[in-house]
This record gives structure tokens, C-alpha cells and sequence, in this order.
């Protein structure tokens, strides 16, 4: 193998990945007073208009910290060396949220009846964001070690996996009632694993699995299997319910936005109508505002990110970096897809951030942190070129390579 | 394959159905969200104009006796607003306005909306709001209030919940008094309030109501009304109507009703007849009251005078039917007078006033009987509605052709029987008999309070008919005089004014025909007052009744005695020197 030298990073990701959180803002800033508004006006609450604009503003600080900080200040490695400590202290994490929550404990904080956030005096920590970090992070240097062994699809490789992500997913899924992170979760071994060269056969029986337990998840839960209904009825165009509000809403909102929007500020949806304006729904405020146009640009971006990261993750050598480019690119792609496809009544609410957009400091910050060490590991491709690149990829590395003799990017 | 590009693929299938879903939505289906989101988002919501209010006139001023009080009614969303909370708020600052049980309200599931308490005055319901409470609002209402209490209640009428005028003026001046909404048409939020988002907002401003000066004059209608209850309870009437009115203008001074009701709480009435103006609405037999208008019709025609003599018999036979004098004393059967029947209020006399009209003294002829109908209905307008701004009944003239019977319903309707008249048809005509012989549309407006002027309105078209001469009018007024003769003579009448007038005793129709028995009868008195020498003044009419009380013009005439002395002193009308 060559000694990769270190090269200028993947600017686009970069450049994408603050636009996106600039974006954010933008919209925040025009809707956080209605929601404020709304809070007072229906539940008695005393918001200052601007409070959701500054969570916001302070979001995108401590993101941007943990984005530069994983890009430039911590390397990849240290990560690798610290991965099972990481997901041990995240899987105690969510193990003492769950405790807690029993206990009605003023360290818990809960909205809408779901205890899913730490709460130390007004901030706000919600270990389910850590623990994809760091179930990417420990699921990498698994992979890669026993790639080395040769012992993938063997039964010692199955065991320990199958204890982890278990157990993760029974914290996230079971004990949080919080299926998005559980999808996101999926998303990340399922798309890890299939890089890693687990057999086809081996792939197509976990799928199988992983399919007879959500359906069975949602058939045990009965909010969820509202969900579903409720998702059945907008599809079918059936009477409207308390159950199909919030997506027809969504769909509302997304429909009135037209070729071009109805410009920032202007959005009716976020005055009250559409539940989670500001958190999971903000895509369909984006697109009553934004309208067709400004949604596909925004997804192009989303795509352009998600490209360069394959595009990372198809150079990088090193096998424990490049399934972690991947775990990066499937809990990226799941949180965008699921949350869209929720949106636009695609597939049933699960309850998923937008990456990036979506009012929510945890969520940000971890998946800010963990595009960091994607953009890190981008200096880091190598000029190799592989199979399946074509011809503009090529071109891109090249010169990437040339600039990058300056290290000083 | 490799497996990187399985992810590129998912990755740009993923993408795409995305992209051709929200083509789908925003592109193909955009006139439908946008229909949906008009229909989610617009606020229409009236602007409710402001009502007017009602005066009278008091001493030449305009003043208030209908006004305006805003209120508020307190709704709360049960499943938002805390329970302890509102408790304690209502019952620290609205204890008496509560109107639900907090106990069911909140006991009720899926409840959303609830009314907590109604007709909190505005100082109360700010108190309220500072109080910030969640999901509590404040509906305004515009409420009515009568500074007068009962007076004239049959006269001013009442606004329902609706907001809608019903009875008297309230109710014939609705679309006046109301004005018209305003509109706003706006993009509201979810707790609809308006927002400045969108460019399609309408804002239609609400004209409000006019303010509505009645001709009533405040204090005499009080005077009016007092004397007037005073005459129930002394007498074994339960009720007594009187309307005065200025002969010269048509202008209606004092409308009576009695007993009132209290319009502020008009609901607490246990029989709806309590809001009808009988004035107005109710067509009754004045009986020889009308005596007047047969006389007026004869003497007009030039076929008779008040000395014109006939014989009385003290009845007469009329279609197999016997019509009767009331009253049968000895020194008036023979050749007698008119003036003299009038002053006895002989049947036999008016009878054959319509003989004359006829111009067979023996008989009454088809002519008479169309004389008598001309006058009665195209004259002197009775058995129609008079024009008033009132509710109005229009009673009935039977044809002077049409039916079995005739020349006995004519013979009938010269002493005020077989017909149907509202009181203020008979005043407004008695009105013509007096003054000179013209008839005028009466009223009870005396103009629009506009900046604290009175300006004329003009509600519909005034009638000015001359339909009696000057001399038949004088005639008529010197035997309305000589009726009261004996007045003067008792001193109930003072020296030095005119009052003349004229009783009825009507007889009431019980299983289709009149009762002899004279059981139950209605008490009615029409006369006028004014200085001696001069044209009358006022013209006052009286009703008074009670189920099965025998009540005759005698115990009207009492009424009429006082409320003629009460007038002359109200109005400072100085005697002839």
C-alpha cells in the first residue's frame, strides 16, 4: 500500500455543510418568533421571540466547534483507540436516562411524554445523538479488525455485534420510544456492513430479521401503529384525524410552497398549524417558503455531501477509515431520506431530525462532529484510482492532490 | 457490483423518488394545497358595528333611553387552562357573572370551548386578561342598558342574544338602529389572530347603527305612564294603552303600554303578549268612538249639521237584527238632535247619519254604505296600516258590497263596531276630525342624533290629506266639546280650555257573536286639549281592559280626566285670558 501524504481536504462538503447550517438559521430566525408566539398564545409559555433564533445560533456555534475540532484538531485515530470506551460510556448513558426516567428525575428532560434528553440547568444533552457517533466510530474499528482477522461472517464476528447492536437499539427503540434514532441506527450497521463484504446471503437474512422486528415493534406499540394508520389514511386520501394532522400539514405546507415559495417570513404553516415547525418538520416549512426550486437545491446539496462522501469513503485505503466515512454517509442518508419521506408521506412520522437544518442542539453537534472527521479524512485519500470511479471523480482527486502540497489547508 | 455503488444507487433512487414526490406535490398538486391552506388559514370574522341608541325629548334636548355597555363573555379551552387557576380568578374577580359549573365543565371529556362567565363589565374582564392565563379569552358583546328601567318597554322593544331588535322600535328600526357589519377577511394563526402575511386580507369597515331620536317625550310618557298605572289599580283593568299625539304634525308625544316589562331582562316574561305595543299592533272595536268619523262623514257631505233632528226610539231594526241605544232614559226618546245623540252617544243617531249619507233618511242604501266606506278607509285611512315607524297591525273595514248582512255591519261600524282598529288609526284620524280636517302620517321619530344635533330622517312617504272641511272640523270640535259640557260644570275640566272628546264601550265578540250581556267589555276614551279659541293642541286616546271585566267608557274617561290635567300642567298650556 502507498503512503497516503496528506492532501487539501473535500471543500465541497465543507462549503455544503455550512451552508446548510446558515440555512438553517436563516429559517429559524424567520420562524422561531412565531413558534415563540404560539407557545405563549396556546400554552400560556413566556417565550422571547428570539429565543429559538439564539438556540439555534447557539447550536450552529457549538457545531461549528465540534465540525473545525474534528477536522482539524482531534485525528481519526485517537477516536479509533478511544471506540469502546465511547460506546460503553454512550450505552451507560442511555442506560441511566432510562433509570432516571422512571424516577421522574430533575436531570431528565421530556417533551411530549418522551424522556429522551439529560438536562443540566437549561442545557440539554440527548445521548441517543452520542451513541450513533459512537456506535459509527466502535462499528469502524470492529469492522476493520476483524476484516484483518478474516473472521467476518464467522460466529465470533456475529456474537459481539450482535450484543452491541442489540443493545443499542433496545436503549434507543424500547427504552426511549424513539424510533428514528432506531431507524438511523439501522442505517448505520446495515450500511457498515455491506462494505465490510458480509456475504450476500448472511445480508439478505439480517434484512429479513431486522424487518420481522420492526414490523413486530410497531405491532407491539400502539403510537406507533397509529402512525402507521394515520400515514395509510393521508395515502388513501381517507377522512382527516388528530392522527393525520400533523402530516397533512407537512404536505400542506410543502403544497402551497409552489415553483418558488412564498419567501422567507411569509410561511402561514409555521404560525401554529404544522406541529414541530422548527424541529422535525422544518423541511415542509422550507419548502412552503423555498418552494420547489429551493428544495431541490437544498436536497442537490444534501446529494453533493452524500457523494463526496462515498467519494471519500471509495479512496480512503485504510479499511477502519473508510467504514467510517460509511457509517457517516447511512445515518446522514437515513436522517435526510426518512425525514423527507415522512414529510412528503412517503413512509409513516418516525420522529427524525433534518441533519444540519432542524432546530435541535445534540443532533447538530454530533453530526457536525462526525462530517468533521469525514472532511479530515478526506486529505487523506489516496490518488488510487479504483474500478468504479469515472472520469470527473478522477479529475477532482488530481487536483486535489496537487494543491495539497502545500499543507496548509 | 461493487458495494460502494450499491450505496451510490440507493443514495440517487432515494434522491429521486424524493424529487418526483415533491414535483407531485408542489408543481401538479399546488392549486389543491393552496385551496386547502385558503380554507385552513383564512379568518373571516365580522366587524360588528355599533348599535344606536334611542332617545326621546325632554324640553326641546334629546335624551338617552336605550344605551350601549360593552361586556365580555370568558371562554376557556378545559384542556389547557388549569382548573384551580380559573377558579381562582373568576372567583376572585367575576364571582357573579359565572354561568357554568367548572365542576361538569371540566368533567366533560374532549372538551375544547366552554363558557365560564358572561356580561362582565370591561374593568372586570381586564383584570381577567392581566391575569395571562393560558387558553382564557375575552369575547366581547354589546349590551343594551335602559336608564329608564321599564318605561315604554312596549314602545322601545329589546335586542334578543342574536343582537337582533324585536318589538317596538328595536325591532321596526332593526336595520337602522344596527348598521352594518364590517368584514375582515384575513390569514389568521392557529389561535386566530390576524397576521399581516398575505396580500389577498379585506378589511370592509363596519358602518354603525343610527342613533334614534324618538318624537316621545321623556318626561310626559313618565307622567303618562304613573297616571296610567294608577287607573289599573284603582279600576279592575289589568291593562290600559294610551297614545297622545300633536293633531297639527302627526307627532306621537307619549305611547303607553301598561304594565311594563324590564327589556334588560326581557326573558324573565312568562306571556309574549307583554312585548306587544297595543297601540299599534292590536286592531280592536273602539266602538262610539268612531261615532266621531260617521258624524264628520255626514256633516262633510253637506246632508247633515248638529242640529239636523231625527227620531229616536231607542232602537232600531236593521236586517232582522235590533240595535240598541245604551242608553235609554226618557227625555231623549222623540225628535232629537244630533248634538244631543252625540252627547248620549245614541247608536240611532249614528245610524241614521248613515241613512243620510245614503240620502234616504228612512233607510240605509248601498250609496251610504259606499259614502261611509270611502270615508272610513280612503279618508280617514282606518283599517290600514298608518305609515308609523312602529310594527303595525292593519286591521279591517269590511266591503260595503260584499257579504250577508251589510247595511247591519254599517249600521254596526257608525258606533265602531264590525271593525278592526289600532289606536293609533283612530287617534290619527280623530286627529283629522279636530284639526282643521287634515289627515297626516304619524310618527314617532323626531330625527337622527348626528355630532349632538337632531337632523330630520325621512322614513317613508307622509301623507298630508285634506279630507274634511274647515267648517265640518269646527262643527265636529264644538260637539266634541258640548260632550264634555258637563266636565266643565263638575270642575274637571278648568275654564278657559278647550277639551272635548268622545267615549266607547265596545262590546266583545265571545263564540262568534257580540255578548249582550255586556260581561267583558273594552273601556275607550278619544278626546283633545288645547287653550279655548284655538286649534287643539294634543289629542290623547285611552284603552283600557281585562279578560272578563265589564270596563266602559266611563272608567276610560276617569283616565282621560287626569291625563288632560296632567298635560295642561306638563306643557304650561295657559288658559284663554
Amino acid at each position: 500500500m502507498h503512503e497516503i501524504r496528506k492532501h487539501k481536504s473535500d471543500l465541497l462538503i465543507l462549503f455544503a455543510t455550512l451552508g446548510l447550517m446558515a440555512l438553517g438559521l436563516i429559517v429559524i430566525y424567520a420562524i422561531g418568533p412565531m413558534r415563540a408566539n404560539v407557545l405563549n398564545n396556546t400554552y400560556g409559555a413566556n417565550y422571547d421571540s428570539n429565543f429559538f433564533f439564539l438556540g439555534q445560533l447557539r447550536s450552529v456555534a457549538l457545531s461549528l466547534v465540534a465540525f473545525f475540532a474534528a477536522f482539524k484538531l482531534i485525528p481519526y485515530k485517537y477516536l479509533k483507540k478511544i471506540a469502546k470506551p465511547l460506546i460503553i460510556v454512550a450505552l451507560v448513558l442511555c442506560g441511566i436516562l432510562w433509570v432516571l426516567s422512571k424516577t421522574e428525575s430533575a436531570l431528565i428532560k421530556c417533551e411530549l411524554g418522551e424522556c429522551r434528553w439529560f438536562n443540566f440547568g437549561g442545557l440539554s444533552f440527548q445521548p441517543a445523538e452520542f451513541l450513533k457517533l459512537a456506535l459509527v466510530i466502535y462499528l469502524a474499528d470492529f469492522l476493520a479488525r476483524k476484516k484483518e482477522e478474516g473472521t467476518i461472517g464467522k460466529k465470533e464476528f456475529w456474537l459481539p455485534l450482535s450484543v452491541i447492536c442489540g443493545l443499542s437499539l433496545l436503549l434507543v427503540v424500547v427504552a426511549q420510544g424513539d424510533l428514528g434514532t432506531g431507524v438511523a441506527l439501522i442505517a448505520i450497521i446495515f450500511g457498515m456492513l455491506l462494505i465490510a463484504g458480509v456475504s450476500a446471503k448472511q445480508y439478505i437474512l439480517m434484512l429479513i430479521l431486522i424487518l420481522a422486528m420492526a414490523v413486530g415493534s410497531v405491532a407491539m406499540f400502539p403510537h406507533r401503529m397509529e402512525r402507521v394508520d394515520a400515514w395509510l389514511a393521508t395515502l388513501s386520501g381517507s377522512e382527516s384525524t388528530d392522527s393525520t394532522y400533523h402530516i397533512e400539514n407537512a404536505m400542506l405546507a410543502i403544497g402551497t410552497g409552489g415553483l418558488f415559495g412564498v419567501g422567507v417570513g411569509n410561511s402561514v404553516q409555521a404560525t401554529g398549524y404544522l406541529p414541530e415547525s422548527i424541529n422535525d418538520s422544518v423541511f415542509a416549512i422550507m419548502g412552503e417558503t423555498f418552494g420547489f426550486i429551493g428544495l431541490f437545491l437544498i436536497i442537490l446539496v444534501f446529494g453533493v455531501i452524500l457523494m463526496r462522501m462515498l467519494k471519500v469513503a471509495d479512496h480512503t485505503t485504510d479499511q477502519g477509515n473508510k467504514f467510517f466515512v460509511v457509517g457517516v454517509f447511512s445515518w446522514t442518508l437515513a436522517q435526510v431520506v426518512v425525514n423527507i419521506m415522512a414529510m412528503t408521506s412517503l413512509v409513516p412520522v418516525t420522529g427524525i431530525t433534518l441533519p444540519l437544518l432542524s432546530y435541535g442542539g445534540t443532533s447538530m453537534v454530533f453530526i457536525a462532529f462526525a462530517i468533521g472527521e469525514v472532511c479530515q479524512l478526506s486529505c487523506y485519500t489516496s490518488r488510487e484510482v479504483n474500478k468504479n470511479e469515472d472520469i470527473s471523480s478522477r479529475r477532482g482527486i488530481r487536483g486535489a492532490h496537487h494543491t495539497g502540497g502545500r499543507r496548509n489547508s | 457490483m461493487p458495494r460502494i455503488k450499491i450505496l451510490k444507487n440507493i443514495l440517487w433512487l432515494a434522491l429521486a423518488v424524493i424529487i418526483v414526490r415533491l414535483f407531485f406535490i408542489q408543481i401538479i398538486e399546488h392549486d389543491t394545497w393552496l385551496a386547502k391552506a385558503e380554507k385552513q388559514h383564512t379568518l373571516l370574522e365580522n366587524i360588528v358595528a355599533k348599535r344606536g341608541e334611542i332617545y326621546m325629548m325632554d324640553d326641546g334636548e334629546p335624551v338617552a333611553v336605550v344605551l350601549n355597555q360593552t361586556t365580555y363573555q370568558i371562554i376557556i379551552d378545559p384542556l389547557v387552562t388549569e382548573k384551580e387557576e380559573i377558579t381562582r380568578v373568576l372567583n376572585t374577580y367575576a364571582k357573579d357573572y359565572i354561568v357554568a359549573n367548572l365542576d361538569e365543565v371540566y368533567n366533560i371529556e374532549g372538551l375544547r370551548y366552554s363558557i365560564v362567565a358572561k356580561n362582565v363589565p370591561r374593568d372586570i374582564a381586564n383584570k381577567i386578561a392581566e391575569e395571562n392565563l393560558p387558553a382564557v379569552w375575552l369575547k366581547k358583546n354589546n349590551q343594551r342598558v335602559y336608564p329608564e328601567g321599564e318605561m315604554a318597554s312596549e314602545l322601545l322593544g329589546f335586542v334578543n342574544a342574536d343582537g337582533l331588535g324585536q318589538y317596538g322600535v328595536e325591532g321596526s328600526l332593526n336595520k337602522l338602529l344596527a348598521g352594518k357589519d364590517g368584514l375582515i377577511k384575513t390569514t389568521a394563526d392557529i389561535n386566530k389572530v390576524a397576521l399581516s402575511i398575505g396580500d389577498n386580507n379585506i378589511k370592509i369597515p363596519a358602518e354603525d347603527g343610527k342613533n334614534v331620536v324618538l318624537s316621545v317625550d321623556r318626561g310626559l310618557q313618565k307622567g303618562v305612564e304613573e297616571l296610567t298605572i294608577d287607573a289599573i289599580n284603582s279600576t279592575d283593568a289589568t291593562n290600559a294603552s294610551v297614545v297622545i299625539m300633536d293633531p297639527n304634525n302627526g307627532k306621537v308625544l307619549s305611547m303607553a303600554n301598561l304594565p311594563n316589562y324590564d327589556p334588560g331582562n326581557y326573558g324573565d316574561v312568562k306571556d309574549a303578549s307583554a312585548y306587544i305595543n297595543y297601540t299599534t299592533e292590536s286592531p280592536y272595536e273602539p266602538a262610539s268612538v268612531c261615532k266621531s268619523f260617521a258624524f264628520s262623514a255626514a256633516i262633510n257631505e253637506g246632508v247633515m249639521d248638529s242640529e239636523t233632528t231625527y227620531f229616536n226610539q231607542g232602537y232600531e231594526i236593521i236586517d232582522g237584527w235590533k240595535i240598541k241605544n245604551a242608553t235609554q232614559r226618557d227625555s231623549i226618546y222623540g225628535t232629537i238632535n244630533m248634538k244631543t245623540a252625540l252627547y248620549w252617544s245614541l247608536n240611532t243617531g249614528s245610524i241614521y247619519a248613515l241613512k243620510l249619507l245614503g240620502g234616504n233618511p228612512d233607510q240605509i242604501t248601498q250609496s251610504g254604505r259606499e259614502k261611509l266606506y270611502d270615508y272610513y278607509y280612503n279618508k280617514f285611512r282606518l283599517g290600514q296600516a298608518t305609515g308609523i315607524e312602529l310594527i303595525e297591525a292593519e286591521g279591517y273595514i269590511p266591503d260595503p258590497n260584499e257579504g250577508w248582512g251589510r247595511d247591519s255591519v254599517y249600521a254596526n261600524m257608525t258606533f265602531g263596531q264590525n271593525l278592526g282598529l289600532t289606536m293609533i288609526q283612530t287617534a290619527t284620524a280623530f286627529s283629522a276630525v279636530i284639526n282643521g280636517g287634515t289627515y297626516r302620517t304619524p310618527t314617532i321619530i323626531e330625527g337622527i342624533l348626528e355630532n349632538g344635533e337632531v337632523k330630520p330622517y325621512e322614513f317613508g312617504e307622509k301623507i298630508e290629506d285634506k279630507i274634511l272641511s274647515d267648517g265640518t272640523s269646527a262643527m265636529m270640535r264644538d260637539m266634541l266639546l258640548n260632550n264634555r259640557s258637563y266636565k266643565v260644570r263638575m270642575g274637571v275640566d278648568e275654564e278657559g280650555y278647550a277639551i272635548g272628546g268622545k267615549s266607547g264601550t265596545a262590546q266583545v265578540i265571545v263564540d262568534g257573536a257580540y255578548d249582550d250581556t255586556m260581561n267583558e267589555t273594552i273601556g275607550s276614551y278619544i278626546g283633545f286639549v288645547g287653550p279655548e279659541g284655538e286649534l287643539p293642541k294634543y289629542v290623547i286616546m285611552v284603552k283600557m281592559w281585562g279578560e272578563g271585566q265589564h270596563l266602559d267608557g266611563e272608567i276610560a274617561i276617569n283616565l282621560f280626566d287626569s291625563l288632560s290635567n296632567y298635560i295642561i300642567n306638563y306643557f304650561k298650556i295657559k288658559p284663554k285670558a
